[in-house]
């Protein structure tokens, strides 16, 4: 589903070149689930944004569903988006004009799905806000807009699922009744997930577990 | 589809509105201006027609031909032919010189003829407007005829050879071209008895009137270069110059007033257009990261922003259209006039405009967004190509500037108003900078809310130089509207007091002229200068009789022109160059002078010194030409292309003429007069007068309304500016209130720091205003400059009052929330 080949990342600042991830490479099967940890600065998230196409690496190569990420413009890494990638963010990322529905309808929109209100009713069901569709996220709490954020990752029925600190903005419970629903809509959907988490307990729950120090993998990784 | 659902949705949810607002605001005051003055303009050009009683009328001392007249019907003109003569008619033993006008059954083509069997009618009821004119073998006379031939209704006059039964009295009828110059009682007869008559004719008039503006202006065009040298085209605008300046004044006052508006709206979209995109940052990185491609997203926004300015303009139409239906009725109510319609133009420009609002000052703040990086969803702290604030400011210049060419089609409005954005600008920038630099000296000094307000501004220094900028951009604009609504209106008002002329009183004799001094003097009615007149023709030039090609520049060289001998310079007209007679004749004693019209003095290439030779009535009249004059076209008093040293003309034996002002009161008295002296022309032109107190009062009714709708739109720009700061504030807010500090003291910092700005603002503001108006005066108006001091002091006080309650009112929900809820909304 995802493979990488040596990327390493620059970024140009005062002090001069700065190395953010260092010749990484790695291979994630079809429905393989994957953590991506390590400290702040470590790199995790710009690694995320190179591998779901949001960024590209200064040098190596991203292949994910075949699509060489690196050989496209924008457009085309968009198009590889659209078709393939689903994203669940730390600050959920709601947009407070839309309520509830329309959140995770959007992404069905922007694919022309006419059955978009439909197929989104159905996930917010699933993550149990059946009552709540109308509502606006700041008349959601924590917990809720972060279910209204796996619904709408998930109603696009991607390949692959990026999450980004997940459960970083909830309490410990919340954390942990939206990890349990993570996992269970990502074995129905089989679809390969990649996440960065700072908590073990959510690190655990995947099978391979990646630790990025200083932008450079620490020997510790591998499947669990 | 899809842009049409985020439309409604952002719609929804606020995010819209004060866009949509600001551009229903701009297309309600382009089109209700628009439509008011395409329809004022209609109304008072055809008022203005029925003076002249046609749209245009063609003289000529030949008949027309056929030719002629059937290309008007084929381009769907309306005709009507009459020929004026003087005769002597006679009543039994009774004989008097009477100007005679024939004329046929579709006469008057614009206006009507007023008619009555009472002598001297003046009441309403006495009164009828004609359905016809004077049928064959009938005969209207005015009624000073009436009195002079002691004649009753029924009796006949004798035209010539032929007879005629008088039906009825005219009262008023369209005065026609060049009515000063028309001598004698007045008498109208039908065309068809003209032959009878057997007065030989050399005056025929060819009236023309035309539901297509377009159509008339094509088919004078088009004869103009056939006509020969004894044929002139005659339009309200060559024979009513007074009325017809004063129109354009009118104009240019309400394409003023809904440039200020438009420009104020214009402020109000691009600020409300770049706080939508600046909110729609994130939107636009979380559908990028969704797969919407740069071009989509482009679609989606821009498709957006089109949509929402089609509506915005179509309801801006509708409201405009109400706005001035309801000063339309007023109007009608006030002054018994109904507006004729605007047609399809006004509307169509104020959709374009509305158009133009949204492309030039909405859409170059949403250019940003499809450039927005996905990753920016992961990054907050990602640095976005955001539209540079100044660059947008200067595209919204140009659109300002293209605005106003678009809706004033006047170069030097555009550069007037132009020049006075220009001036607020620079002179906001460099004083913001200026303060900015000097507070940086002294701020440790301070202590309290003045440091944390100066503390504030330099840590926003761009925010703070572009708020003062469109604060004073704001201010400028109200002030300008202001100053026009009030001084600029009643300065023209003070050219047309109460007691301006309305009767012009011509052939007089010598003997005439003490009379009605002596009838002014028992009326105790003030006395205006009593011109000598005499009728002459241009001889030579330098020794040189006048080229062919002279002659065809100035209709003057192929007509007898009525020229004066005065002492006094009027009050409205302006040496330019040269001398007037008090020096003059000091200089020259021995040469006699004549002052020359500016304008015409320039057509023809005279210059002072130049000999001119004149023949009156066959003597010869040699002069040197010693003054030119300007002549303020918006008097109404009478102007003459000549005006000769005192004392020049006695020896022609002058016929008399004045202006006067005859108060309502005093008319009867002044008929009784007008009775004993049959000779006299009496030409009342108080109708003229009230048109154009009219045009005034309508054009300070439409301004006013203006004025409201400028003042919503100022407000508008002020709130979006305010808020504009306001997200920042929240964190600095947050902070502060976390470690301590009291409402008090942030609430006194945010009222000092928007005193300062709003204090800074007002000064800019009306130095803007004054090199605008300026410009308006000098380039426009062509009026002396008079400063507005008032304002210099009233508009800083505005301005900080306003501003700083307008800072605390937008803040005070910053301020006074809970610390822990603003910097949770702030993260």
């Amino acid at each position: 589903m995802l493979d990488v080949k040596g990327i390493t990342k620059k970024v140009t600042t005062a002090e001069g070149d700065l190395t953010i991830l260092h010749d990484l490479s790695l291979a994630v099967a079809a429905g393989e689930s994957v953590a991506i940890t390590g400290a702040s600065g470590s790199g995790k998230s710009t690694l995320l944004g190179i591998l779901a196409g949001l960024d590209v690496p200064t040098a190596g190569e991203v292949i994910l569903n075949n699509h060489s990420l690196t050989c496209l413009n924008e457009e085309g890494r968009a198009q590889v988006r659209a078709d393939n990638v689903g994203f669940i963010f730390q600050s959920f990322q709601l947009l407070p004009g839309l309520t509830a529905l329309e959140n995770v309808m959007l992404p069905l929109e922007l694919r022309g799905n006419k059955k978009a209100k439909n197929l989104a009713m159905d996930f917010l069901v699933q993550v149990g806000l059946e009552k709540r569709t109308s509502h606006y996220p700041q008349q959601l709490s924590g917990g809720e807009q972060q279910r209204v954020a796996i619904a709408r990752a998930f109603a696009s029925q991607p390949n692959i699922l990026f999450a980004d600190e997940p459960t970083g903005n909830l309490d410990s419970t919340t954390g942990a009744r939206i990890i349990d629903l993570l996992f269970q809509l990502n074995a129905e959907q089989n679809a390969t997930l990649i996440l960065v988490t700072h908590e073990h307990r959510l690190a655990s729950r995947c099978q391979t577990r990646i630790e990025l120090s200083a932008g450079e993998m620490m020997p510790s990784q591998g499947k669990q | 589809m899809l842009a049409l659902k985020l439309l409604l949705r952002n719609w929804r949810s606020g995010e819209l509105k004060l866009l949509a607002v600001s551009l229903i605001l701009a297309v309600a005051v382009l089109s209700g201006i628009s439509i008011f003055s395409a329809r004022l303009e209609s109304t008072l050009l055809l008022q203005s027609n029925s003076i002249l009683g046609a749209d245009a009328v063609v003289s000529g001392s030949v008949p027309i031909s056929q030719e002629w007249i059937d290309r008007a019907i084929e381009d769907k003109l309306q005709q009507s032919f009459s020929t004026t003569f003087m005769s002597v008619v006679y009543a039994d033993d009774e004989m008097q010189m009477a100007s005679i006008k024939a004329v046929d059954s579709y006469y008057p083509l614009r206006g009507q003829l007023d008619i009555s069997h009472v002598v001297y009618a003046e009441n309403a009821v006495d009164i009828r407007t004609a359905s016809a004119v004077p049928a064959a073998g009938e005969v209207w006379v005015d009624s000073r005829l009436f009195s002079a031939l002691k004649i009753a209704m029924g009796d006949r006059i004798s035209v010539g050879d032929v007879d005629l039964t008088l039906t009825n009295i005219l009262i008023d009828e369209p005065v026609g071209v060049n009515p000063f110059f028309t001598f004698g009682a007045r008498l109208m007869m039908n065309i068809a008895d003209l032959p009878k008559t057997n007065i030989p004719q050399e005056n025929y008039q060819w009236l023309l009137a035309a539901n297509n503006g377009k159509n008339l202006t094509g088919f004078l065009e088009k004869i103009k270069p056939e006509l020969n040298q004894h044929q002139s085209i005659a339009t309200i605008e060559s024979s009513q110059e007074q009325l017809t300046a004063n129109l354009k004044t009118a104009k240019n006052f309400l394409v003023i007033a809904s440039v200020m508006a438009v420009l104020l709206a214009g402020v109000a979209i691009a600020i409300a257009a770049r706080q939508f995109s600046v909110r729609h940052t994130n939107q636009v990185a979380l559908m990028k990261s969704l797969g919407a491609g740069a071009v989509r997203i482009r679609l989606l926004y821009f498709g957006q922003l089109l949509m929402l300015g089609v509506a915005a303009a179509l309801f801006g139409l509708v409201i405009g259209y109400g706005i001035q239906e309801i000063v339309a009725v007023n109007i009608k109510q006030l002054y018994r006039i109904t507006l004729a319609s605007s047609g399809a133009y006004p509307y169509m420009l104020s959709f374009i405009g509305g158009l133009v609002c949204v492309l030039c000052f909405a859409l170059p703040a949403l250019w940003f967004l499809p450039g927005i990086p996905p990753l920016k969803i992961l990054r907050r702290e990602l640095a976005v190509n955001m539209p540079q604030v100044w660059l947008q400011i200067g595209l919204a210049l140009f659109a300002m500037v293209a605005l106003v060419g678009l809706f004033s089609r006047n170069i030097k409005i555009t550069l007037s108003s132009t020049l006075g954005l220009l001036v607020v600008l620079g002179v906001a920038c460099v004083v913001s900078w200026l303060l900015l630099k000097i507070s940086k000296l002294f701020i440790s000094n301070l202590g309290g809310v003045w440091r944390l307000a100066f503390a504030g501004m330099q840590k926003r220094k761009g925010q703070s130089v572009v708020q003062v900028a469109i604060f004073s951009v704001a201010l400028m604009l109200l002030l300008t509207l202001t100053i026009i609504r009030t001084s600029f209106i009643a300065e023209w008002q003070g050219q047309f007091p109460a007691d301006s002329p309305n009767h012009y009183i011509g052939n007089m004799n010598a003997a005439d002229v003490a009379d009605f001094k002596q009838f002014l003097l028992d009326r105790r009615i003030d006395v205006n200068p009593i011109y000598p007149v005499v009728r002459v023709r241009i001889a030579k030039i330098n020794s040189i009789e006048p080229s062919e090609e002279l002659r065809n520049r100035h209709p003057a060289f192929k007509q007898e022109l009525h020229v004066t001998d005065f002492d006094s310079l009027a009050s409205d007209h302006d040496i330019v160059e040269g001398q007037w007679w008090d020096l003059w004749q000091k200089t020259a004693p021995d040469r006699v002078g004549v002052s020359v019209d500016a304008e015409f003095a320039k057509l023809v290439g005279l210059h002072i010194g130049d000999q001119l030779a004149f023949s009156v009535g066959g003597l010869a009249l040699n002069v040197e030409v010693a003054s030119f004059r300007r002549i303020d076209l918006k008097s109404l008093n009478q102007n003459f292309l000549f005006i000769f040293e005192p004392t020049a003309l006695d020896r022609f034996s002058p016929i008399y003429g004045t202006s006067a002002f005859i108060p309502t009161g005093d008319t009867q008295y002044f008929n009784h007069f007008a009775r004993e002296h049959p000779n006299l022309l009496v030409l009342n032109f108080g109708s003229m007068m009230e048109n154009i107190q009219k045009i005034i009062s309508q054009v300070s009714n439409g301004i006013g309304l203006v004025l409201w709708l400028t003042l919503g739109a100022g407000c508008l720009v002020l709130f979006a500016a305010v808020m504009g700061s306001i997200e920042s504030r929240k964190q600095e807010a947050g902070l502060l209130r976390a470690l301590g500090s009291s409402r008090r003291l942030m609430l006194g910092s945010v009222l000092v720091e928007f005193a300062i700005l709003g204090f800074l603002s007002g000064l800019i503001a009306i130095v803007g205003a004054e090199s605008f108006l300026f410009a308006l005066q000098h380039l426009v108006f062509k009026n002396e400059m008079q400063p507005h001091y008032a304002y210099w002091l009233a508009s800083p006080v505005i301005g900080m009052v306003f501003i700083a309650t307008l800072g605390v009112v937008c803040c005070r929900s910053v301020v006074v929330t809970p610390p822990a809820v603003v910097l949770r909304e702030a993260t």
